[in-house]
């Protein structure tokens, strides 16, 4: 059922459009070459790989964002399917992750080619993207969930989620690396679980080396005890989904 | 098939929608979390009925009697207030026509998805496709998009597809009143095929003749509570003569004899959902 409404998610969203599938690539192509400018050109930022490295964490917040702020209406509008008898509603956001993750793993041949072209080499330690991804989707899942019953009961979490996540788009190192973060402030950003998944992309890919294991175990525990709570949460409210609308 | 459904008691509560609930974070910010009077008011209370297998048992009540709810509460869309729900055997529900639907795909991909998403795998859908598409009479429609069907095409589509679930527990809420008079009368002689093959079921209608045609006991809801219960014929009886009594005029009593139904226009009770 899930694939089945996978296919029908992506076969909606392109089923008009000439370019299809390469929408996609479009957006978050724009913005690496907006920000690439800004940063690379304007303010003459000279981290080495800089381009590679917004690219990998422009697409998975891309990821992050899209599929917490999409599952917030994937409750209210399938009405029909929440009213029929059996139905698992936890599906629904599951199939916007789901579909969101497709559209990352898209954008990844792109970025394999802009690796060649910087001449980064590709290490073994790619093995590892696989669980990086996995970390990330139970993470986003969790988030998902969390928004999906709040908009049930209140209809403005939308608005609000869009501003909360434009903040941590900037406060997630994605246009810069964690290095420029003064001390004090890192703390700060040691509890945005992102920070370690942008980190883990970019250490597979783009550093050749081993994800920083550790951190990344603790966040996979964090969000799949975070993902247990949502979920109890969205099940206790899913009963009473039915005469929401 | 041994399907039976067994409702113990149910009562169901709803909280009156009040039109000034914070429907906002921000409302709810700006007003604060004090206390507001609460209304409520009762769909159903204390409904109890035992349906054994291969029997059919129709509800029917006036608008707002919840007919409706219950069945809902039966199909274990929303949970009751008090009482409990037992059902045994794939459970099949025909409450909303086209679950699944999407106006932009075409009937053939609609018909998978439906189909899938009524409970069935990719693959029993592949096996009953053509089937279904027999039954929808669209074979030459399959490949448009949703949208350009027309919507009595539309609704033979999802009836089509709904009919094939193969339930051994089967709930209908007014859907019937669809389609022409032919497509009708084909989906009436779907329904006691079903019957036929030992299906349990509950039908919700309006029209005593489906009930003397299908079922063979009847409930007879008002405001939520269970005014008769018994033989079909008893309860239609009672039911049509409570009709002719509110409506002060004399209202011929149905024939017993199986009719073909007549057109009946929905009350709104029977959804079409054109997404």
């Amino acid at each position: 059922m899930l694939r089945e409404l996978l296919v029908r998610d992506l076969k909606l969203r392109y089923k008009r459009s000439y370019l299809g599938i390469a929408w996609t690539l479009v957006n978050p192509l724009a913005q690496v070459v907006v920000y690439s400018f800004v940063f690379r050109v304007l303010f003459r930022v000279n981290t080495p790989n800089y381009t590679a490295n917004l690219f990998v964490g422009i697409t998975c917040w891309a990821w992050f964002q899209a599929s917490v702020l999409e599952s917030t209406v994937s409750i209210l509008s399938n009405r029909d399917l929440i009213r029929q008898p059996g139905f698992p509603a936890v599906l629904l956001p599951n199939v916007t992750v789901g579909s969101q993750l497709i559209h990352f793993i898209l954008t990844l041949p792109v970025l394999v080619g802009l690796i060649l072209v910087s001449k980064i080499p590709i290490t073994a330690a790619v093995l590892w993207l696989p669980f990086v991804i996995a970390v990330q989707y139970v993470l986003t899942l969790a988030f998902s969930l969390l928004a999906a019953t709040v908009h049930v009961n209140f209809r403005d979490t939308q608005y609000l989620l869009g501003v909360f996540l434009m903040l941590g788009f900037f406060l997630t190192p994605i246009l810069y690396d964690m290095q420029i973060v003064p001390p004090q402030f890192r703390a700060f950003y040691h509890l945005n679980p992102m920070t370690y998944v942008v980190d883990a992309y970019r250490a597979v890919l783009i550093r050749g080396a081993m994800p920083p294991i550790l951190a990344l175990t603790a966040v996979a525990t964090a969000s799949g005890l975070l993902l247990y709570l949502c979920y109890q949460l969205f099940r206790r409210t899913s009963a009473n989904f039915a005469e929401a609308f | 098939m041994s399907g039976t459904i067994r409702v113990e008691g149910v009562s169901k509560r709803f909280r009156h929608w009040e039109p000034n609930q914070p429907m906002t974070l921000q409302e709810l910010v700006l007003r604060g979390w004090r206390r507001r009077r609460r209304d409520f008011f009762w769909a159903l209370m204390d409904v109890s009925f035992k349906v054994a297998p291969g029997r059919m048992v129709g509800i029917m009540g006036f608008n707002g009697a919840g007919k409706s709810t219950l069945l809902r509460l039966v199909a274990g869309v929303g949970r009751p207030t008090n009482g409990q729900v037992h059902i045994s055997g794939r459970l099949g529900a025909i409450l909303e026509l086209g679950v699944g639907f999407n106006p932009e795909l075409t009937g053939r991909e609609n018909i998978y998805i439906s189909g899938v998403c009524s409970g069935l795998t990719r693959r029993e859908v592949a096996k009953r496709f053509d089937s279904i598409v027999a039954f929808s009479e669209l074979e030459a429609f399959l490949d448009y998009p949703l949208r350009t069907y027309s919507t009595g095409m539309h609704v033979r589509l999802a009836f089509a597809v709904a009919s094939h679930i193969e339930p051994e527990v089967l709930l209908i809420d007014e859907v019937l009143a669809v389609g022409d008079l032919a497509f009708q009368k084909k989906c009436m002689d779907r329904m006691m095929s079903f019957k036929h093959d030992g299906c349990t079921g509950l039908l919700v209608t309006h029209a005593p003749q489906a009930v003397l045609t299908m079922c063979d006991d009847a409930i007879w809801l008002d405001r939520g509570r269970m005014v008769a219960y018994g033989p079909a014929q008893d309860v239609v009886n009672q039911y049509v003569e409570a009709i002719t009594r509110k409506a002060g005029l004399a209202t011929p009593i149905p024939q017993t004899t199986p009719a073909p139904i007549t057109a009946q226009a929905g009350d709104g009770d029977g959804h079409v959902a054109l997404v």
